[in-house]
């Protein structure tokens, strides 16, 4: 090489080819001009600050009318001193989850628009095969896509913390809940720009691709419902359980006061394996974020009545995941139980502690990087294959 | 190593760029089809054929950005497949299709890609402006590029290929949408590339442009090479030329009486088109119709060299 460099006239070689660490610097400070070139761009559309503008006043008119509700509803409670409920934890559970599930909720419509364009848009423009053709390797340009994608769909993030901090300071929450919470959510906005930035490398249209990204996202959400609530049913069996009978009618108290006279037989009854299809559940993004965030131990003296809707659906796919071992049933081992112990098996069953996200997370995980291989697999230079219809510049 | 087989010796390397039977297809579409095609350093080459003809393809494949399907490309020697960096450091390219950075100033634009490149960052903001003073873009060097007219993103567009000072130029189409004067500097300051050691190829439509700064010319044709030839080539093939007089049916006449084989053009401007193999020719010829009383008005030629050559490839394959 030396000796064509020296008979070329032409440029100085680059900087930080060689050497281990230069190579990653190298790398590193290629995926940073790239990020540097879409920021500038993005930074600079006036589309941006619109949506930036519409989402924070969403979110603030979301915000007002969760507590707006909640105060009406804690006014009723309160001329009704005979209800005996005695508010639990203050609105602040209650905004910060209704927040917090609009904000990925939107998070999930958004980040497709900042990141299902930025390969093919590009390639549109006639401004991809220009990067291309520098030094620059297609992992540094999807990377730096990447990563300008997630910064411009982390400013959605930020600019709606301090509606959720207005939750936190409302009562009832821990920082470590925003900061987990927080987390979560910027994972999940990163998987979705992985998901877009990935297919719009793949797809050759703009439109095609950020469509393809929207059902994607759709299928994450929507989609795993459906296959759950659908699958379910295939998972239908016949098991023998242990019931009271031979009726329910009532029994009186023995003379030892308690009810273990009732007898228990096996009956005939429908279960739903739901162990064998929770795992779609799983790559639910709000089941992964749910699930995510630390909730307060739960026994039988503190009850899932404070429980939240967040709690309540990771609690719910917890149980789908474990499936129908612990049936409702008064009955264990055929044996009668007594009515705390009824209860407290009940609790043992709700607090499932075996967390569902990492395994929802890892299925994302796998998603989006896949499609990014795949992406990297279409950027690649000279050429092999062009995506039908497409020109390379 | 990066050096092929062939270098064994220091300049025996063939600098500049050459291809050996390439081909590529879209599909059931060959695009090109065994193209061979050689630009040496210090000349200017330019590539010339009808649209479609598949010039644009064939400089995706030099710049490295398209695989050929069979056939060998050398960039100073090098192989962008296996040496692709090294390669890119080489060659400076300008697509046919503009594409700037729009909300990007041109001088951001450089400065990106002079980063792109991995120039030593002390050097840039000096390269920017001499780039900028180059292309005549100085004073909007501050203006975002959507708001610079098409010739200046042009221009813009030329700068950039520049910014790393290649050896080996692939300009497509860089004279469209230039206006006069500007395209009369493009010609300069590619002659000046060409005579700084650049090996320099541009596809064009303008052929007469050509005649004036292309040392040799690849004429292709539906994926194939059809011709190739240098400009001297060209010139001594004879040129056409168009003869006005204010009587054309004495100039026809006298032609006929000098056994000439002519061609009477409908126009605007009625002439007779004639070939004529050397310049020489022409001036015997003027000098005799002049003398035999006919009332020459214009006496040129009727195309480029290079237009010439096209026109006859395009009969031919009629």
């Amino acid at each position: 090489m030396s000796n064509v460099t020296e008979t070329v006239p032409g440029p100085a070689g680059p900087q930080g080819t060689t050497g281990g660490g230069n190579a990653v610097v190298g790398y590193l400070s290629g995926i940073r001009d790239v990020v540097v070139l879409e920021m500038k761009q993005r930074l600079r559309s006036r589309g941006w600050y619109i949506m930036l503008g519409i989402w924070f006043v969403v979110i603030a008119v979301v915000t007002w009318l969760t507590w707006a509700a909640w105060s009406a509803s804690a006014g009723i409670q309160r001329s009704m001193p005979s209800s005996g409920m005695s508010m639990q934890s203050g609105p602040g559970s209650a905004i910060f989850e209704a927040v917090l599930v609009f904000v990925l909720l939107f998070a999930l419509l958004v980040a497709p628009a900042l990141s299902a364009n930025a390969v093919n848009g590009d390639r549109a423009g006639g401004t991809l095969a220009i990067l291309q053709v520098t030094l620059l390797t297609p992992g540094q340009i999807l990377w730096g896509k990447f990563l300008a994608a997630w910064l411009a769909a982390l400013a959605f993030l930020v600019t709606s913390i301090p509606f959720l901090v207005f939750g936190l300071v409302q009562g009832g929450l821990s920082p470590g809940h925003i900061l987990v919470s927080l987390l979560m959510l910027g994972v999940e906005i990163a998987i979705v720009c992985g998901i877009g930035v990935g297919i719009s490398a793949l797809a050759g249209r703009p439109l095609f691709s950020i469509v393809v990204s929207y059902l994607t996202v759709a299928g994450l959400v929507v989609l795993s419902l459906i296959a759950f609530g659908l699958g379910m049913q295939l998972t239908q069996e016949s098991v023998m359980v242990d019931e009271p009978g031979p009726s329910m009618a009532y029994i009186p108290p023995s003379a030892s006061g308690g009810p273990q006279s009732i007898p228990c037989r096996p009956v005939q009854q429908t279960v739903f394996h739901t162990e064998r299809v929770a795992l779609v559940l799983a790559i639910n993004p709000f089941v992964v974020v749910a699930d995510a965030i630390p909730y307060p131990e739960r026994d039988s003296a503190n009850s899932m009545l404070g429980a939240g809707m967040l709690e309540g659906i990771s609690q719910g796919t917890r149980q789908a995941l474990a499936g129908p071992r612990l049936p409702f049933s008064p009955c264990v081992d055929g044996v009668y139980q007594p009515q705390n112990q009824q209860l407290q098996n009940q609790y043992q069953y709700l607090q499932q502690t075996t967390p569902v996200w990492p395994l929802g997370l890892s299925m994302q995980l796998v998603l989006a990087g896949l499609l990014m291989w795949l992406g990297w697999r279409a950027l690649r230079t000279p050429a092999n294959r062009l995506a039908r219809g497409t020109r390379i510049a | 190593m990066s050096i092929t087989e062939s270098s064994n010796l220091p300049g025996s390397v063939a600098l500049g760029v050459s291809a050996v039977g390439v081909s590529r297809r879209f599909g059931t579409v060959h695009a090109v089809e065994h193209i061979d095609f050689h630009a040496p350093a210090g000349k200017v080459t330019a590539l010339i054929g009808p649209n479609g003809a598949g010039k644009t393809t064939l400089l995706l494949m030099l710049a490295s950005l398209l695989r050929p399907d069979s056939g060998t490309i050398r960039i100073d020697g090098l192989d962008p497949l296996r040496d692709s960096a090294a390669v890119r450091l080489r060659i400076g390219w300008m697509p046919d299709t503009l594409g700037v950075w729009e909300s990007l100033t041109a001088r951001e634009i450089l400065v990106q890609m002079a980063r792109f490149y991995r120039l030593p960052n002390a050097g840039i903001g000096q390269r920017v402006d001499e780039l900028l003073e180059l292309v005549r873009l100085d004073a909007l060097a501050g203006q975002p590029a959507r708001v610079l007219s098409r010739g200046q993103q042009q221009r813009l567009s030329l700068a950039r290929a520049l910014i790393h000072d290649p050896s080996v130029l692939l300009l497509d189409e860089p004279a469209s949408g230039l206006d006069p004067g500007s395209r009369v500097e493009l010609r300069n300051l590619l002659r000046r590339l060409a005579g700084a050691g650049k090996a320099v190829v541009v596809s064009s439509h303008v052929l007469s442009e050509l005649d004036e700064i292309a040392d040799g010319a690849v004429f292709v044709n539906q994926g194939r090479t059809v011709k190739q030839q240098t400009l001297e080539e060209a010139a001594r093939q004879g040129r056409r030329y168009a003869i006005t007089a204010l009587d054309n049916q004495a100039l026809a006449a006298k032609l006929s009486e000098l056994n000439l084989e002519y061609r009477v053009e409908a126009g605007l401007h009625p002439s007779v088109t004639l070939l004529l193999t050397h310049d020489d020719g022409a001036a015997a010829l003027l000098r005799d119709l002049v003398t035999a009383g006919i009332e020459v008005v214009s006496f040129a030629p009727a195309a480029g060299a290079l237009e010439e050559t096209y026109m006859n490839l395009e009969t031919e394959r009629r």
